[in-house]
């Protein structure tokens, strides 16, 4: 590690604003733990109670009459030239499930949030997306609660990173004390990249600490509840593995804050502007049709969670003259979503260490 | 480190400028300036308000490029070689500038890790300029004379060979000033080059062994600080008040004897005299009894004052055509103290 790198880390960790960032993550992990407390508790005995008895009844009834409600269902289904199956004549006796209220668990669980939200269509194009799309859907970041509510809250993580990044540089060009520092080492490009490293390396900890607290957060409360769910090996190696891509989009997103400080030299403009794009991207996107995919939200998103699902619409006239629309869902890969935001990065980075390097510095 | 055509300079800049552009076109910071700062001792920078001496002094230090012209440090050319010589430079632009939210002692560790220095360093110098006790105290806290002082400490850091002052006692009490005056002589007598630039001579005047002036962004006069006052004070004035009835008389005298004579206020300024004393005993011997008798020494104030007279602060000059590089500077009134000075380490 170079000297100059190590005496940026060492300004970075002594700023008041990285202390903040630190006390503003835990005070994120403490709320965001409050939050699992409040909503998810899992259902009183009371209500298992209420539901088992529900449940008993019905069962009564069916054992009487199940197999005549059959009958009539597949013979509905034939008048109307359906298989059974697909009128769904083989789900129709009660099942224990569907009179418990939903439980959230801490690994989602599908069956539940198909319970809660009924299944979602998958309109690909061909196979292979289909499957992609399901795989993606099937997530345990996709799901309902539990792991799948703190992806967004990583989010605010990386956010963060960016902020500190951004304010590293600023608060340097806006004190002058960068025109002592060049007094120091007027070899700018070692300046810069410095700086940018030391951003990068040195809020992974933040982000590192952070996301651990929320999942050891998160984790403690459904503990506590009994609600775990199905937590497997897969799961914990899945956690890690975001957990990497979580810090490697933070390192990312820190050396893009120190890009933009440097190249508007002020934090509320080089914020603002990341406001700008983001907000857009989330209001406007859709209009964007397949550009979509090269959208620096639907990049991270699609890094974090493993793939990102977005889609167009395809209008086709229809016998009667009628525009038809329909959706399409396309894939953004895990791989596609990193090399997006590396390229960000990089041209963001190389540009601001071409404008520091040439700028007179008052 | 020997430089062609010279002695041994610490700094030596040629045809150097800068322009900066702005809405209203392009304006001027340093308009083909030859400057040559001998190594040891002090040398004076002096100019109006937006005279370029800023400007100069970032281009010096690789925070401002030149659009054209050269430089050297120590025979070095900057910016390109600075790396090989910075080290060598302490320097203050303008005014202190470090982190407000960190402490004097931080923001010097800081600086003495980029280079490499010892952390026992940074105590020593915060010694040195008397900040020991207020050394953890916050930096935004500190007063601008207190600023002052950690700036300079700053510089120490490197154990510079050249250091650059740029208006050092802006703001700052006569005690102050007086200190750092002191602290710039003692460096100078170290064996270290100081260059300190400033707007008003006085301040510069006691302390400088030569000078530069810059008007407008060029040179306008440079030389030991004797020279140009020597030059400026071919004819010698005395001031004198004699009893109000008397001030007839003792100017038809003193004109009689061939002087020039002129009021100011109650009392008589007289010019080309040989000495206080011819004054003196010309107007004794009419009976003329003298009050108050007072020498004025021609100071460079005058000098500086006739040279940056005409010039008006701020040199927007799209109007008027350039100055071909390695002209003469508008009106050289010393052409004489232009001669390059070169003076061996003390
Ligand atoms: N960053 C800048 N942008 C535009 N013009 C500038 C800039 N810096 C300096 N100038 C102009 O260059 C000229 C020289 O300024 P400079 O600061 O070098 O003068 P100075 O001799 O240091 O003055 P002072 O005694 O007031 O400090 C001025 O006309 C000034 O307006
Ligand atoms: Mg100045």
């Amino acid at each position: 590690m170079s000297r100059l790198l190590r005496v940026e880390l060492r300004r970075l960790w002594a700023r008041q604003i990285t202390r903040w960032a630190c006390v503003g993550v835990l005070a994120l992990a403490a709320i965001s733990g409050l939050a699992v407390y409040l909503s998810a508790p899992p259902p009183s005995a009371q209500e298992v109670a209420n539901a088992q008895e529900m449940f008993a009844a019905d069962q009564e009834a069916w054992e009487t009459d199940g197999e005549q409600q059959v009958a009539s269902c597949e013979a509905d289904a034939e008048a109307e030239g359906r298989t059974p199956e697909e009128w769904g004549c083989d789900q129709m006796a009660p099942r224990l499930e569907y009179y418990l209220p939903p439980t959230q668990t801490f690994v989602p669980d599908a069956t539940q949030q198909e319970l809660m939200f009924g299944a979602e269509e998958v309109d690909a194009d061909d196979d292979a997306t289909a499957a992609a799309v399901e795989e993606i859907r099937g997530s345990v970041w996709n799901g309902w609660a539990g792991l799948a509510s703190l992806d967004d809250v990583a989010v605010l993580l990386v956010l963060v990173a960016l902020v500190v990044g951004v304010s590293f540089v600023t608060a340097e060009i806006n004190s002058g004390s960068l025109g002592m520092w060049l007094t120091f080492e007027p070899r700018r490009q070692r300046v810069y990249w410095a700086k940018a490293a030391a951003a990068a390396l040195g809020t992974v900890p933040l982000v590192l600490v952070g996301f651990a607290l929320l999942v050891a957060a998160s984790y403690a409360v459904y503990a506590s509840f009994g609600t775990l769910g199905g937590l497997t090996g897969a799961v914990w190696l899945e956690v890690a593995a975001f957990t990497g891509r979580l810090v490697a989009a933070g390192a990312a997103l820190a050396a893009v804050g120190v890009a933009l400080g440097v190249l508007f030299k002020h934090a509320a403009a080089a914020v603002g502007v990341v406001g700008v794009v983001a907000w857009g991207s989330l209001v406007f996107g859709f209009g964007l049709g397949e550009l979509q995919r090269w959208l620096p939200t639907t990049a991270l998103t699609a890094w974090l969670q493993g793939g990102s699902v977005f889609s167009t619409e395809r209008c086709t006239p229809s016998a009667d003259g009628v525009f038809e629309c329909l959706p399409v869902d396309h894939v953004v890969t895990t791989t596609q979503g990193g090399l997006t935001l590396l390229a960000v990065t990089a041209v963001l980075t190389l540009l601001a260490a071409l404008v520091f390097r040439r700028r007179d510095v008052s | 480190m020997s430089v062609p055509g010279g002695g041994d300079l610490a700094i030596e800049t040629r045809g150097l400028r800068k322009t900066y552009r702005s809405a209203r076109g392009r304006s001027v910071g340093v308009e083909g300036l030859d400057l040559q700062v001998p190594v040891g001792g002090v040398h004076g920078f002096l100019g109006p308000n937006g005279s370029g001496k800023t400007t100069t002094i970032r281009m010096l230090l690789g925070l401002v490029r030149p659009d054209r012209g050269t430089a050297t440090i120590f025979g070095h050319e900057v910016p390109r070689r600075l790396p090989e010589v910075v080290g060598r430079v302490g320097a203050i632009v303008e005014s202190p500038k470090f982190f407000p939210a960190f402490s004097a002692r931080r923001n010097l560790r800081l600086l003495a890790d980029a280079i490499g220095a010892p952390t026992g360093r940074v105590d020593a110098v915060i010694d040195e300029v008397g900040l020991t006790g207020r050394s953890k105290d916050r930096y935004k806290g500190y007063s601008l004379g207190m600023k002052q002082r950690l700036a300079i400490a700053a510089t120490l850091l490197k154990d510079p060979d050249l250091l650059i002052f740029d208006e050092p006692t802006n703001g700052l009490d006569p005690a102050g000033i007086r200190e750092i005056r002191q602290t710039m002589r003692g460096l100078a007598d170290q064996g270290k080059t100081v260059l300190v630039s400033s707007h008003i001579l006085a301040e510069v005047e006691q302390i400088a062994d030569t000078v530069s002036i810059v008007a407008r962004g060029r040179l306008v006069a440079a030389g030991r600080v004797a020279d140009l006052v020597g030059a400026g004070s071919a004819a010698r004035s005395v001031r004198l008040r004699v009893a109000a009835p008397d001030l007839t008389i003792a100017t038809s005298v003193l004109e009689t004897g061939g002087l020039l004579v002129r009021r100011e206020h109650d009392a008589l300024v007289v010019d080309g005299a040989a000495d206080a004393a011819q004054v003196n005993r010309a107007l004794g011997e009419r009976g003329v009894w003298v009050h108050e008798l007072t020498p004025l020494q021609a100071d460079l104030e005058s000098v500086f004052l006739g040279l940056t007279a005409h010039e008006t602060p701020g040199g927007h000059t799209h109007k008027g055509g350039r100055t071909k590089r390695g002209g003469p500077p508008p009106e050289p009134a010393h052409a004489a103290a232009q001669a390059p000075i070169s003076e061996g380490e003390a």
